[in-house]
């Protein structure tokens, strides 16, 4: 637990059946660093950030996350995969945001919110209930709580999907193109959202294709492309004048 | 003088304002040769059904409420709803099965479903009424011989055991497949989301796909339960005493079979259309997939500048 809110990746490889998604990707991400993923579709950015919170399993290659091997660990001559209880703990240190929010539609806002806590950590009912309205009112959906996600838009349900991820006090914050389902007028209020986040330092890996997001906010810049990272490197800096020809031609079409 | 009614048409077309002439529907020929030949068939039918003394309608009263019939009415009763929340349970354990990763346990559901959907639920009554020809010292090895020796005082208990077990065991196969058809409509995002906030499998499974499943679970449960009633009556081979078997008892002794087969049959139709209101109310209340609404959400006050509903 030294070195919290780092994640580390080596030669990670992930095939599904004969398509090899991710070819050799090498990733080093500090604590509280924002991270933006860009790339075509089918680059691999979703598959990657997946992987590290575990919905996906690499093929081989070191994933660090947290410092700690990530849903394994290493022996003289292999990576055994950590037990289900292991692994659940593993993951929630690592908060993730879906593009489909995936809020549970059988609970309310706030019972969503609580959800983490309650139901996976134990935690007190009536403490982690008031911790939940505390979280709903810093993504600016204060008395929102007892509204199902079938009554919220979609802008809104994806600050409460935020709070949800942060009620489990990750150390890591993973956004799967959080504002791609959005209708363009929402996109801002989850935005706010993810920079307040930011400003207070968590480490921060977001795939998007908002590039205005990731001029603003990010720390660093990675282009994928066809599984490989193609470029990184400080944010404005790829954005402004992008080194190889491939990011060029992507950024050329985007922006 | 021109009146106030058809100023806006001619005056040869009548008194009525065109715009307010209703529109009448095409009637063809073949609609009304429909009408009058249903009404014909029915009326004969009617006529054939109330004048034919065969019939003894009086006989039918006369056993409608009798005792023995009313008996085997209870135990039909009792047989439908210990099957269905037996074979649900059954079921549940056989739809997580099913939808296991571990290859072999999915495989083994896989082939109980077969099994037993594949063969009829009549010889499969006869099967494990004659198990002790393959299991003599194993015949009441089932664990649902004590529910059936507690609760029926009336007729044998292996006939009944062997029945419930049959029943029962045909009846897991199918809800197996309806709760499993209910997982799976549950989203892919949803089990994702639980897992990374690191939900165990059994809390995921409580508390997201369950409750997200049974909408569609409940409405088909409900069309088992009504078939489950008249699958009942199929045990009568067995010996054991419900509503069927009770009018056949009657009849072999009276020889008025066809009187206490009516019987037999209005009672399962009443029952039928008995379940059948709850279960139109159950579709209809689940068939709203639009929104996907808990009952228990509160009413959405628009006082948000944004807008609350999408």
């Amino acid at each position: 637990m030294s070195n919290d809110g780092t994640i580390l990746a080596q030669k990670i490889r992930k095939s599904f059946g004969p398509k090899t998604v991710l070819k050799d990707i090498n990733l080093d991400i500090a604590s509280g660093e924002i991270c933006c993923i860009i790339g075509p579709s089918g680059s691999g950015k979703s598959t990657i950030l997946r992987c590290i919170n575990g919905l996906e399993t690499v093929d081989s290659g070191v994933l660090k996350v947290n410092g700690e091997d990530f849903g394994y660990y290493e022996t003289a001559h292999a990576y055994h995969a950590h037990s289900p209880k292991k692994l659940a703990e593993q993951r929630t240190r690592v908060g993730m945001v879906f593009q489909q929010f995936n809020l549970f539609p059988n609970m309310t806002a706030l019972e969503n919110v609580m959800s983490g806590p309650v139901l996976v950590k134990g935690a007190d009912k009536k403490q982690s209930a008031k911790r939940a309205q505390e979280l709903l009112a810093s993504v600016g959906l204060a008395g929102f709580g007892d509204y199902y996600p079938a009554q919220l838009s979609g802008g809104q349900q994806q600050r409460v999907a935020i709070a949800r991820s942060l009620a489990m006090d990750p150390e890591i914050m993973l956004f799967d193109e959080p504002t791609s389902a959005l209708d363009p007028e929402k996109v801002g209020e989850v935005l706010a959202v993810m920079k307040d986040l930011a400003k207070k330092g968590m480490t921060m890996v977001v795939v998007t294709h908002e590039m205005g997001f990731a001029r603003e906010v990010a720390d660093s810049l990675i282009f994928m492309d066809d599984g490989y990272v193609v470029e990184r490197g400080d944010a404005r800096e790829v954005l402004s004048n992008p080194q190889e020809a491939r990011t060029q031609a992507f950024l050329q079409q985007v922006l | 003088m021109v009146t106030a009614t058809n100023k806006g048409s001619e005056a040869t077309m009548g008194s009525i304002d065109a715009a307010l002439k209703p529109r009448l529907r095409l009637r063809t020929r073949s609609e009304y040769a429909g009408w009058v030949l249903s009404i014909l068939v029915g009326i004969g039918i009617l006529v054939s059904v109330l004048t034919n003394p065969n019939f003894k309608w009086g006989v039918v009263a006369q056993y409608f409420t009798h005792e023995s019939i009313l008996r085997g009415l209870m135990l039909t009763i009792f047989l439908t709803l210990a099957s269905m929340a037996l074979g649900t349970l059954l079921g549940l354990g056989l739809a997580i099965m099913r939808s296991s990763h571990v290859k072999p346990v999915s495989i083994a559901a896989g082939i109980y479903i077969t099994l037993f959907r594949g063969t009829p639920v009549l010889v499969q009554l006869i099967f494990w009424f004659n198990i002790s020809a393959l299991y003599p010292n194993l015949t009441i090895g089932i664990p649902f011989t004590d529910i059936g020796t507690a609760i029926d005082m009336n007729a044998l208990m292996a006939p009944i055991t062997a029945a419930l077990v049959g029943l029962t065991l045909n009846e897991a196969a199918y809800m197996a497949e309806i709760i499993r058809g209910g997982f799976s409509s549950v989203g892919k995002g949803q089990i994702e989301a639980a897992d990374s906030l690191g939900m165990s499998a059994g809390m995921r499974m409580r508390k997201v796909i369950i409750p997200q499943a049974m909408p569609s679970i409940i409405p088909a449960t409900g069309n088992q339960v009504i078939g489950m009633f008249k699958g009942t009556s199929l045990v009568s081979v067995l010996g054991v005493a419900e509503l069927l078997q009770s009018a056949q008892l009657i009849y072999a002794r009276t020889y008025e079979t066809i009187p206490l087969l009516i019987v037999a049959s209005l009672w399962y139709l009443v029952m039928t259309l008995l379940l059948s209101y709850p279960q139109s109310k159950l579709e209809q209340k689940y068939s709203r997939t639009t929104s996907r609404l808990p009952r228990k959400a509160k009413k959405v006050v628009l006082t948000e500048p944004e807008g609350t509903l999408r």
